[in-house]
């Protein structure tokens, strides 16, 4: 019998399987994103401690299998060091740690490494948890989260001449170079772009160096920003993520956030 | 075979294996059997249908407690699916209507507030007999929390008072599950949302 391996990790997925069985996707902290069976988990409530739902936060142990089938999880524990994260209290934080988990499962593959991921994704939540769902938290999660996927956005220079953007002036956002371009620029690009409030720019710019909790405690860029976010993430996922049109109805039905 | 066996595991809670133990358990029982399961589940899908009101399951246009004058029905009870309003039937400690959802609101899954049957609690709570209090009753898990949250919001403005079961049934765990005793206390220790 292969070896019992463990990681910190958080739960994406999950739904019932059989009688009694339950199939998960995590993303690991130390092997990248795993799918895995637990047999008997609703049964089982000792071995599992209920920590195979979405949001779980956990020490997974598990046995891996030929053929890259799914993994068989022996045990789920809390651990100190492993906060738990308080989404389900308030629809808008549900709304978007929803969508964190979706956009962490569609950029992330099975068998790659993501321990950086893991990181982003766990200070999200931990975030949301502490201060509550607000746009600036989810723009600053998405720059990073693409950031961590090779997919660093430029907000902060134009891609052409590396001049910094202004309040003042507006700038273009181009999906196939991955951030902005200035009004001089503008010209000499031939690809369709997309146009932005120097304001934006500007606060796209800080969003993207700001750390999570920090980037919660202001206020978002514009809708102009918004776009070009969802713009390029349509670019480079494969799949149009199912738990966007809730968020966006949540969001815009709750003036706090 | 195949054709059955692919069949039977879409039903909840069967997988291939079980789906292949049963299709093969069929086929060994004597032909009438088997006719007659299959003439129970044709009248079963042809008789039984959504009550109008609650949208919980029925064989007549309105439900046996929908129809009840004894009951509250100013009180209404939400819950997930059917199996969750016999749990709490079961527990004998609840003597308003219900609500059917046949669903909960699933951001992962795509699942919105239009796929579940909100709209119509809003209609009936808006409606022209009065209505004291709604309970929801969804499971205890993010699927069943948010389902909560969002009909709470959405019952605010019609000044309609809101309460949610109490923390006694176990996060993660399906309603249907719980015993009487637990659903009962559940109910008891309600609190407004
Ligand atoms: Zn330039
Ligand atoms: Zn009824």
């Amino acid at each position: 019998m292969p070896a019992e391996e463990a990681s910190a990790a958080i739960v994406l997925r999950a739904r019932d399987y059989s009688e009694s069985d339950r199939i998960v996707t995590l993303l690991t902290r130390d092997f990248g994103k795993l799918g895995g069976i637990a047999k008997g988990a609703k049964a089982s409530r000792r071995r599992f401690e209920r920590k195979l739902e979405p949001f779980s936060h956990a020490m997974l142990y598990f046995r891996r299998r030929p053929h890259g089938q799914l993994v068989f999880i022996t045990r789920a524990e809390a651990a100190a060091e492993l906060r738990p994260f308080n989404i389900d209290d308030d629809l808008a934080k549900i709304a978007l740690g929803s969508y964190m988990l979706e956009l962490a499962d569609a950029m992330t593959s099975e068998g790659a490494e993501a321990e950086g991921a893991y990181r982003v994704l766990s200070e999200a939540l931990g975030t949301i948890s502490d201060a509550g769902a607000s746009p600036a938290l989810r723009q600053s999660f998405e720059l990073k989260f693409l950031r961590w996927a090779g997919f660093g956005l430029e907000f902060a220079r134009c891609r052409q001449c590396a001049a910094p953007p202004s309040e003042e002036t507006a700038a273009y956002f181009v999906v196939s170079r991955g951030g902005i371009v200035c009004a001089r620029c503008r010209p000499s690009v031939p690809e369709g772009a997309l146009r932005m409030e120097g304001a934006s720019v500007v606060a796209l710019a800080r969003l993207g160096e700001a750390d999570l909790a920090e980037a919660s405690s202001t206020g978002p860029a514009g809708a102009d920003a918004a776009l070009a976010i969802s713009r390029f993430l349509s670019s480079v996922l494969d799949r149009k993520l199912r738990s966007t049109a809730f968020l966006d109805s949540v969001m815009a039905g709750n003036p706090r956030a | 075979m195949t054709r059955l066996v692919k069949e039977l595991s879409r039903l909840p809670g069967i997988g291939e294996k079980t789906a292949s133990r049963l299709a093969f358990n069929l086929l060994n029982r004597p032909r009438e059997e088997v006719i007659a399961l299959a003439e129970a589940l044709l009248e079963m899908k042809e008789r039984v249908g959504l009550c109008s009101e609650c949208f919980g399951l029925s064989d007549s246009p309105r439900c046996h407690i929908c129809s009840d004058e004894a009951r509250e029905h100013d009180s209404i009870c939400v819950v997930e699916g059917p199996a969750d309003l016999m749990a709490i039937e079961r527990a004998r400690s609840f003597n308003g209507v219900y609500h059917v959802l046949h669903g909960a609101l699933a951001p992962l899954d795509g699942i919105g507030p239009d796929d579940i049957k909100i709209k119509e609690l809003l209609a009936r709570v808006s409606g022209p007999h009065g209505v004291r209090e709604v309970i929801i009753a969804t499971n205890a898990t993010v699927e069943g929390e948010a389902t909560a949250l969002y009909i709470a919001s959405a019952l605010k403005p019609a000044g309609v008072k809101a309460t949610r079961l109490a923390r006694g049934l176990p996060a993660g765990g399906d309603l249907e599950y719980s015993d009487a005793a637990t659903l009962a206390s559940a109910l008891s220790g309600r609190r407004e949302l």
